[in-house]
This record gives structure tokens, sequence and C-alpha cells, in this order.
């Protein structure tokens, strides 16, 4: 090595010793600490918010197959060419298929309409089947299903058909040996209608020709499970859609099972966003102490460069200290962070059952990443100003260095932070809601200023001597004073919106399935049988609830024209738990309603086909629970038959108006109605809910038969077996495993953001605290100025808190307005929630702004005026 | 050593252009020493940071060491300053967040000279601070502040000393010790010093006082000259 090089090498060695020992030396000095805390939250919030959603993605993943009790399934009314299936096993993937039917089935003394299951000895290829040799009780996993020769019944069909484990029965032609009692399938919820109409029977796929049942016509649904790793899977999928050319698609899970992932997506984008909020909050910290720093450090640099120091040189020193002081912010927040999101796992671990795969790296990565643009951002701007600084500073203190380009850097911040969060989020709207919302902020504020800059006249100088001085301070740091509203402004509003939506998510979910939720659905309850059951009910304790008579009706007209779906056509509607048991209880007449009803195949895309939807109609003067008249009104005593009320979607899809005229076909009777209200419905609620609710007597009771819901706590369940042997043709619905579940996950995922909240809080507190000590140096300059001219501590002190619950004051109002509209926004795009104004929020958020940032400021400003006034001047 | 040709300095204010130096022309050769003074304001500290190459003027050049510092940009004065320009101010100027040997090292270490701990140790020694190497300024008295500040100047082994006002925050005796340190390493290491002073008594221990009254010089003599008058 020359000579040069060997100096140059060593300069440079040196400068790198300077910056570790300035950095090692400045940690008492504030600022760096600050910047560290900022930039750990940072890395924290990320890197746990993204390891946590890395794993809850794989355990979704992993869930969602055992719902499909495959990885990927094809699904249809027809057998699909042998080959389609032999390409898939030659390609490495595990295969199994299920045909479901429905079937009557036939003991010595009943018989009952079953929906049969015919699976392959595969099946299942995800999940388990849980089995009992007894009805009514929990069962063990066990591996694959009915052997042929054998059948297997879900409990409730022993009693209806009165026979034990080990009777035979007869399916069509075949004679088959009850096996086991089933318990648990794992893709029950999966399928049309078919498969959820009437209890299940499973058979062995090899006893399906014996049973003889499945004639051309018949309906039947095919599926063919598939299982394997992804890269095969997709390869797969690509083969099967040009093979069919475009006509079946393999299905995952994703877009099933509504209501269990919906908490978790909610959920999801709250942990979201609120990460995203500490990301931006840890930003404005980073970026407030960093300019505190470098303000702090001109008369290093201007040391150093009358020492020789160049611009470059100076730049390496400042960005060395910045990556140090990355580099181990970087460590301990992957550190924090794997905590966080092992407590998030933790809490949540009763939902996610399954064992999950380890986290990938990525999310270590996504946090180095982040703090090495949000240094870039927020740090780098200030401290690139410092190479600027004068060496002249050295002769004279007052060198301006604001002159220096002093928001142009910033560009280069906001860009970097719009494209660290929406790289991060992967999500355009919350990215919207967070830049529009610090947007608007600041440009009002910007014109505020502009403003305040240009009408500098004294305002309000007859007031006492303190607001005087408060008035004066407050003008006198006019630019600054704008800056700390903004700061303010955008953290007090981050944790409002944080606060509400957590509030407001929460609720909504406690509202959706109250403790007491009824959990179990009486159907296909007769007339004569609802005074018995009532009765059944009451000897034994339980409370019970309305019974709704029910309908199929299949709607005609409206206004004279036949109905079409105006907007959503061909848009699946709502897995509607209402509608789903109906078709379960349609048993008797279960091929008419295969076409007209089934939810998940689409029912309304049938009415441009030039079929009539079929709807689920009942009658009742008391507005159900979770329903809302938004047009019109409910009935009073004086309504007339003939009238109904309209599900608010649904009129809105269908185009129905109050007044329309609705013709319905019923029973072979055509018969027309008036449109008198329009209800919202809460469809989630687990509960009755009708499209459609006539006025009384429209229509008698006489072919009706009945809803009706009733709470049963798990030791009660035994009880089902009485009722349905009291009453063999009723069918139960049990929802109460669903609704634990569900219940569950809202428990669990509240926790969850509350962690979230809290640590968004922190990094709230860190930008309030760093904002107030970016003015300190200035406030003891002037302080200790004011009291050598002769002003009280106390005079000082009132001054300060004037000043301070001032800036809370107003910087609270404008968090409170770009809360609101930042929640307005968020409820309506991404949280599917009904905004509503929290009017005490007006009140809450400017008064919480006031007291809070002014015991901030009283509380780090109290050295402020303690200090002996020569003190401060001398150091200066 | 130093030259300056028509040195002028004016400066953009809210009531037009000022003037601060005006067509300054000063030769001082190598190994002199120069007392600058003149009243406050009169543009004293202006001079000293054109000539050391801190700050850029309007018209004229300064040249250093046969360098022209206007056909220079600020980082090759920087460069040059690290190789042939040491400093004392009246307000220290030490790093606060190093220690005395630190800061005394810095410069040395910045040249890239491996030797630099040594040459500092001695420096301090030199200066008669040998027990407070791992002293903060803070926790040093502006004397001896001010003794760490010319060890540093002395570091680098530059070849040109500016002082402005080295005593100006020092009692009297204090300052004087200060001077007397200065001197010597002054002639020891035979550098060519400028030093800008109120202090006239100060200022006959120069070999030449050059007076500046708004910006303009309005004597330049050698000291035996005023001394004999
Ligand atoms: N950047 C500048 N902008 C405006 N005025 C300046 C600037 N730099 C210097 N001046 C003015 O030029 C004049 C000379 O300043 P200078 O600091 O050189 O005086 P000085 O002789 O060193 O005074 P003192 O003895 O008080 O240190 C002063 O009136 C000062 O206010
Ligand atoms: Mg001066």
């Amino acid at each position: 090595m020359s000579d040069a090089a060997l100096t140059h090498k060593r300069s440079f060695l040196s400068l790198f010793r300077l910056s570790l020992t300035l950095l090692w030396r400045d940690w008492a000095g504030g600022e760096l600490k600050l910047l560290f805390l900022a930039l750990v939250m940072a890395v924290t919030s990320v890197t746990g918010i993204a390891l946590f959603t890395d794993r809850l993605e794989q355990a979704l993943l992993l869930e969602s197959a055992n719902m499909l009790a495959a990885d990927r399934v094809l699904s249809g009314r027809q057998e699909v060419p042998r080959q389609w299936i032999t390409e898939a096993a030659s390609q490495g993937l595990q295969t199994a298929e299920t045909i479901s039917f429905t079937s009557m089935v036939f003991s010595d003394t009943a018989n009952l309409l079953v929906s049969a299951k015919a699976v392959s000895s595969s099946y299942p290829l995800r999940g388990e089947l849980i089995a009992a040799d007894e009805p009514f009780i929990r069962g063990i996993p066990v591996e694959g299903g009915p052997v042929p020769g054998e059948v297997w019944l879900e409990s409730r069909v022993l009693p209806a058909l009165d026979i034990d484990v080990g009777d035979s029965i007869y399916v069509g032609e075949a004679e088959l040996r009850v096996g086991k009692v089933l318990v648990v399938e794992p893709d029950r919820q999966q399928g049309g209608m078919v498969d959820n109409a009437g209890p299940r029977l499973m058979l062995n796929l090899a006893d399906v020709p014996v049973t003889n049942v499945i004639q051309p016509g018949s309906r039947v649904s095919y599926r063919y499970l598939f299982a394997g790793d992804e890269d095969t899977l997709d390869v797969y999928g690509a083969w099967l859609q040009e093979q069919s050319e475009g006509q079946s698609r393999l299905r995952d899970v994703r877009d099933e099972s509504e209501e269990v992932s919906d908490a978790l997506n909610k959920a999801e984008s709250f942990l979201l966003l609120g990460s995203l909020f500490a990301v931006l909050l840890a930003g404005v910290a980073i970026a407030l102490t960093a300019k505190r720093y470098s303000e702090r450090h001109y008369d290093y640099v201007a040391i150093l460069k009358t020492l020789g120091c160049t611009s470059n040189q100076i730049s390496v020193i400042y960005i060395s200290i910045q990556i140090v002081l990355a580099a181990i912010a970087i460590v301990v927040g992957w550190f924090a962070g794997w905590i966080i999101h092992h407590l998030i796992l933790q809490i949540l671990s009763s939902i996610i059952v399954v064992d999950l795969p380890p986290a990938s790296f990525q999310p270590f990565i996504i946090g180095s990443l982040t703090a090495f643009i949000c240094l870039l951002s927020f740090a780098l701007p200030p401290l690139l100003a410092l190479r600027h600084t004068s060496p002249l500073r050295v002769l004279r203190k007052d060198i301006d260095q604001t002159k220096i380009g002093a928001h142009v850097p910033y560009i280069v911040g906001i860009t970097g932070s719009v494209f660290l969060i929406l790289w991060y989020s992967q999500d355009l709207v919350l990215t919207s809601v967070l830049v529009l919302s610090v947007a608007a902020i600041t440009l009002f504020l910007s014109v505020v200023s502009y403003l305040l800059l240009r009408s500098s006249s004294s305002v309000g100088m007859k007031a006492g001597s303190a607001w005087k001085l408060a008035m004066s301070a407050t003008r006198r740091r006019r630019k600054q004073n704008v800056l700390q509203v903004l700061v303010f402004s955008i953290t007090i509003m981050s944790l409002l919106v944080l606060t509400l939506l957590r509030t407001d998510l929460i609720d909504d979910w406690q509202a959706q399935l109250p403790e007491n939720t009824p959990n179990h659905f009486l159907m296909n309850v007769t007339q004569s049988q609802v005074e018995g059951i009532q009765n059944f009910f009451d000897e034994n304790g339980i409370e019970q609830n309305i019974f709704y008579p029910m309908f199929a009706a299949r709607l005609n007209s409206i206004n004279g024209e036949p109905p079409r779906s105006r907007f959503f056509d061909g848009e699946e509607e709502r897995g509607n738990i209402t509608e789903r048991g109906a078709q379960q209880a349609e048993q008797g007449d279960a091929d008419d309603a295969v076409g007209q009803e089934s939810a998940s195949e689409g029912s309304d895309s049938t009415g441009s086909r030039g079929r009539r939807p079929t709807r689920q109609i009942t009658w009742t003067d008391i507005l159900p629970p979770d329903n809302q008249v938004i047009a019109g009104q409910w009935w009073d005593a004086n309504t007339p038959a003939g009238m109904v009320s309209v599900e608010a979607d649904y009129a809105r899809q269908l185009g129905i108006n109050i007044g329309d005229e609705i013709e319905f076909e019923a029973n072979q009777q055509t018969f027309t109605v008036a449109v008198q209200s329009i209800r919202t419905v809460r469809w989630d609620n687990m509960q009755p809910n009708f499209y459609f609710i006539f006025s009384s007597g429209t229509l008698d009771h006489l072919g009706a038969t009945y809803l009706s819901t009733v709470l049963m706590e798990q030791e009660q369940k035994i009880l089902l077996n009485d009722l349905l042997r009291l009453f063999p043709t009723i069918i139960v619905i049990e929802i109460d495993a669903l609704i634990e579940q569900i219940q569950n996950i809202i428990a669990q995922v509240t926790s969850a953001i509350e962690l979230i909240s809290i640590l968004v809080l922190a990094c709230g507190a860190l930008v309030l605290l760093s904002c107030v000590n970016a003015t300190l140096d200035e406030r003891f300059r002037e302080n200790a100025i004011l009291r050598t001219l002769g002003a009280g501590r106390k005079l000082i002190l009132t001054s300060l808190l004037i000043e301070f619950a001032s800036i809370g004051f107003i910087a609270g109002i404008i968090a409170t307005v770009g809360a609101e509209g930042s929640l307005y926004y968020l409820q309506e795009f991404v949280f599917e929630q009904d905004f509503h104004m929290h009017y005490w929020v007006w009140i809450a958020g400017p008064l919480i702004g006031m007291v809070v940032i002014a015991m901030l400021g009283i509380n780090s400003t109290r050295r402020v005026v303690n200090v002996s006034p020569l003190n401060v001047l001398r150091q200066l | 050593m130093i030259r300056t040709e028509k040195l002028t300095k004016t400066v953009p204010t809210s009531e037009g252009l000022l003037t601060i130096l005006k067509n300054v022309d000063l030769d001082i050769a190598e190994g002199e020493a120069v007392a600058i003074v003149g009243e406050s304001g009169s543009g004293k500290s202006t001079l000293l940071g054109l000539m050391a190459g801190l700050d850029s003027p309007s018209s004229g050049d300064v040249v250093l060491d046969g360098n022209s510092l206007v056909a220079l940009d600020k980082e090759e004065r920087a460069i040059l300053r690290g190789q042939l320009v040491g400093f004392v101010f009246q307000s220290f100027q030490l790093l606060p967040s190093l220690t005395a040997l630190e800061n005394v090292m810095l410069p040395i270490e910045l040249k890239g000279d491996p030797d630099a701990r040594n040459k500092a140790s001695n420096l301090l020694s030199r200066v008669g601070l040998e027990k407070r190497w791992h002293h903060y300024p803070n926790q040093l008295s502006g004397g001896e502040q001010q003794r760490v500040a010319i060890a540093r100047a002395f570091a680098s082994e530059a070849r040109i000393l500016f002082a402005d006002e080295p005593t100006g925050n020092l009692d009297t005796a204090t300052g004087a010790r200060v001077i007397d340190l200065l001197f010597e390493l002054n002639k020891e290491y035979a550098t060519t010093l400028i030093l800008v002073t109120h202090d006239e008594r100060l200022a006959e221990k120069c070999g030449r006082k050059i007076k500046l009254v708004a910006g303009e010089v309005v004597s330049d003599r050698k000291v035996e000259e005023i001394t004999h008058e």
C-alpha cells in the first residue's frame, strides 16, 4: 500500500473512531437516546407486526386447508375426465374424491332424508375425521372414512331411525352396516346446499354404484381434493385451466368461511394500521431529535472544519454515527419485535391451533429496512445540512444556519416515508389514509402560519402580563410553534384514530355476538309442534325465543317487471345462516330448492337466466333485534295485511323502493305486497334474519314451518336427544361451536389490538417528549434573559403554561377533525363499519391536548426556570 | 507566507451592501508575529477569517504559502487548513465531548499520523497539563482550556497560527501566562503568528502591528518603529 493510501486509510479510521467517541459521549445528551428509542420503536413495531402477520398467514393457510380437507378443491355438478385426476397424481399431488347427494335411508321402522357423502379411501387429505362408537359423545380422531359396506352417521340420525351402531340400514339398494357415529368432518361447511340438506351419512365411494341412487339427472356434487406443495399445485392449477379451457378452476378456502376470517382480517388491518402509525410517529420523533441533534452539532462541525475536515469527512462522521446507532437499534428492535409477536401469538394461541412453521426472515429484513428508510427520510436531511456548516461559526455564533435549504431535503423524507409505508403495508387504502390526513393537516397549518406571519400585528396586548408574555413568546416563535402544533396534531390524531377505531371495533364485535346468543336453530317445526316444543323447553328450564313462521316464496315481479339484479349481477350473495338453515329444512322439496336456493352458488345470478329468486319469508309484528328501519315505517296496530319490509342491501340490489308492489309465488298461489319499510339487518349476528318480512295476516299459517332459536349450554345438549325423539321431524342446527369459536376469536383479537395500541401510545409519548425538548434550548435562553430582566419565576411559569396549553388546545382541535376524517375513510373503506361521529371526542380531544401538552411542557421546562439565569447565559 | 491583494468583503444587509473590509493589502513573511488591532467592529475577525480561508472574499485574494485561496473551493481550503493552519480562539472552541488529550490528538489523527497519542501527550505536558489528559473541557478552567487549545493548534504542525483574542475570556494574570506560552511555542516551532487583539501590551509583543479602522488598514508598522517614536 502506498504511503498516501495508508495515510488516507488511517485518517478514515480516525474519523470512524471519532464518530464512535461522539456517539458514546453524546449519549447522555438526550437526543441520541431519543433518536435511538424512536428507531427501536419503529423496528420493533414493524418487525413484530410483520412477523405476526407472516405467521398468521401461514396459520390461516393451514387452517383453511383443514376446512377444505385439502389444499385445493375442484368441484362441480359433473364428473371430470379421469385423465385430470391421473395427471394430478402423476405430477406428485395427493388426490381424493367425494360425491355428495341427498337420499332417503330406511331402517326397519323409519326413514329419513339424509345428505350422503361418499368418500374415497384417501379422504381427508388435510384435517381429520372424528368419530365415536355411540351418539352424542365427543369422539376421537380416526384414520380415513368408512370402509366399503359401512356407513357412518351423524348422532341425531340414530334416534331418528331408531337404530344403534352395528345395525344395518338401506341406502338406495345397498344394505350397509352402521360402523361409527360421525362427529366432525373437516369440510362439513363446504360445498353447496346438497352437502347441507339434512344430517350426514358418510359411505365409501366404492359403495355408490351398489346403492344405485345416482341416476342421470340426479343432483350430485363432485369434489376432487388435491394436496401437495404450493408450486406443484400452481403448475397443476394452470394445466387444469388450460385443459378445461378456463371452465374449471382449483379453489382454496381464502374466500370461504367468512365469519371467522372477517374478525381476523379486521384485526390484521388494525395491527397494520397501528404499526404504520407507530412508524409515522417514530419517524416524526426521529426527525425532531435529529434536527435538534444537528443544531447542537453546528459548533462541533465548525471546529472540525477549522481543523481541516472537509464536508465529506463531516458526512462520514455523522453518517457513521447514524449507521452504528441504527445497527444497534435494529438488533434491539428485532429482539423486541420478536417478543411482541410472541406475545400476540400467545394471546391468540387458542385461535391458532395448528403448529406454526418457523417465521421467515422477511420480517427482520423489513424491520431493518424500516430503520434505514426512517433514518434516510427523517434524520438524514438535518444531518446533511450539517456538512454545509460554515467554519466561520467559530468567529461569529450568529451565522445563519437555517438558510441552508432546510426544506428541500424533507421532500426526500416525505417521498421516502410514503414509499416505506406503501411498500410495507401493500395496502393503498391504508397508505392513502395516512398520507392524506398528514398532508391535510400540514397544508392547513402552512396556510395558517402564512396568514399569521402576514398579520404580525399585536393581538390581545391588553390582557394580563402573563398572557402578554405568553402571547409575545408565541408570536416570537411563530414558525417553531406552528411546527409544534403540526407534530402534536399528528400525534394526537394518530392516537385518537387508533383509540376510536379500537373501541368501535370491539363494541361492534361485542354487539355482534353478546354473551347469551342463542346457539341452536330449530327448523322445520310445524305449527302443531310449536306448543309441545315450548313446553319441553319450559320443563327443562331453557329460555326460548320467538318462533318465526317461514315460507319459501318465489319473487315473481317488482312493479310488474321480472326481478333483475341491477348492480351486483353475478355477485355471490351473503352466506346467511337463516337461508342456509332453511335449505337444510327444505328436505322434502330438496330437488326444487337446489335450483332456487344455493347461497354459495349465487342464486341471484339465476335471475338473469330467467329463474326467479326464492327467499325465505316470514311475518311478525315485532321488529327483530339488530334490525333497523332506514326508510318507511315499521308496522303499527293499524297496518293492514299485504305490506312488506325489505332488507336494505337487497332492496338496493333489486332497485326496490318504498311503495313498490312485489309479487310473490308460494304454494302455487301468487300474492302481491306493497313495500312499507326498508331495514338494515346485521347478517353476522348468527340469528334468524330475513330479506322479506310481511305484515301479519298477509299469509295464513297453513303450510308454513317455524324457525326458532334457543340457547343451550354444553351440559344441556344431551336434551337434544330427547327433543329429537319427541319431535323426530324437526331439525336442530348446532352453531354453538361456531359461536364459541367466533367469540373466542373476538376476545383474543381484542387483546392483540390492545397490545398494539399500547405500542403506538408509547411512540406517541416519545414524539411529544422530543417535540417539547426540541425547543428547550431556546426556552432556556429566553427565560434566562427574561429573568435577568426581572421577570419572576411565577410569571414565567404561568406564561409557559399558557403557551403550551394553547398549543395543545389548537393541536387537539386539529387532531380531532383529522381523526374523524380518517376514521370515516377507514371505517367506510377498510373496516366495513358504519361511521358515526364521536361527539364526546370533539370536547375530549382539545381538552386532552391542552392538559397533556401543558403538563408535559411544564414538566420539561421546569428546569428552565429553576436553573439560575447566570448559569444559562454563561453556557450559551 | 501570507499575502492579501485588495481584499474586500461586503455583506448584504437590509440597508444595502455593507462594506466590512476595503482593499486590504498585506504581506506577512514566514515566521513573523503580527498583531491586528482595532476597535470593536472594525473588521479584525473578518480579516482573520478571510486569511485563514474560513470565508471567501467579495473581491481580492489571499495567497497562503503560495496558494491562491480564490482559486480553491471550500473543500480544498479545508484541506489546506488542515496542513498549514492552527487556530486559537477567544472562546477556546474545544469539542466538549472529547477529553483534553483527544482534543489535541484530533488534528494529528485527521492527518493520518499513527503517532498521534505520543505527540499529543508531549504537547499537553509542554503546556503544563500532563495531569489533566482525561479531563473534559467543562472540567477545566478557562486558562486550562485555552492551553489545551494552544496545544491543539501546534499539534498539527501548523506553519501559520491564527489567534482571535485568545485572552478575551481570561483574567489578566491567566491571560498573561497563556500569552507567554503562545509566544514560547511560536518561537520554538517557528510559526507565523497572526494575533487579533484589543490589548495594546499584547500587540507590543509582536514584531508588527496592523491597525484597522472601519475595515481599512490605517497603519502597518514594525513594533520597534512604534517604540522609537
Ligand atoms: N455576515 C455578516 N453580516 C452582517 N454584518 C457582518 C457580517 N460579518 C461581519 N459583519 C459586521 O462587520 C463588522 C466587522 O465585524 P468583525 O467581527 O470583523 O469585527 P471585529 O473587529 O472582530 O470586532 P470585535 O472586536 O468586536 O470582535 C461588524 O460591524 C459586524 O457586525
Ligand atoms: Mg472579533
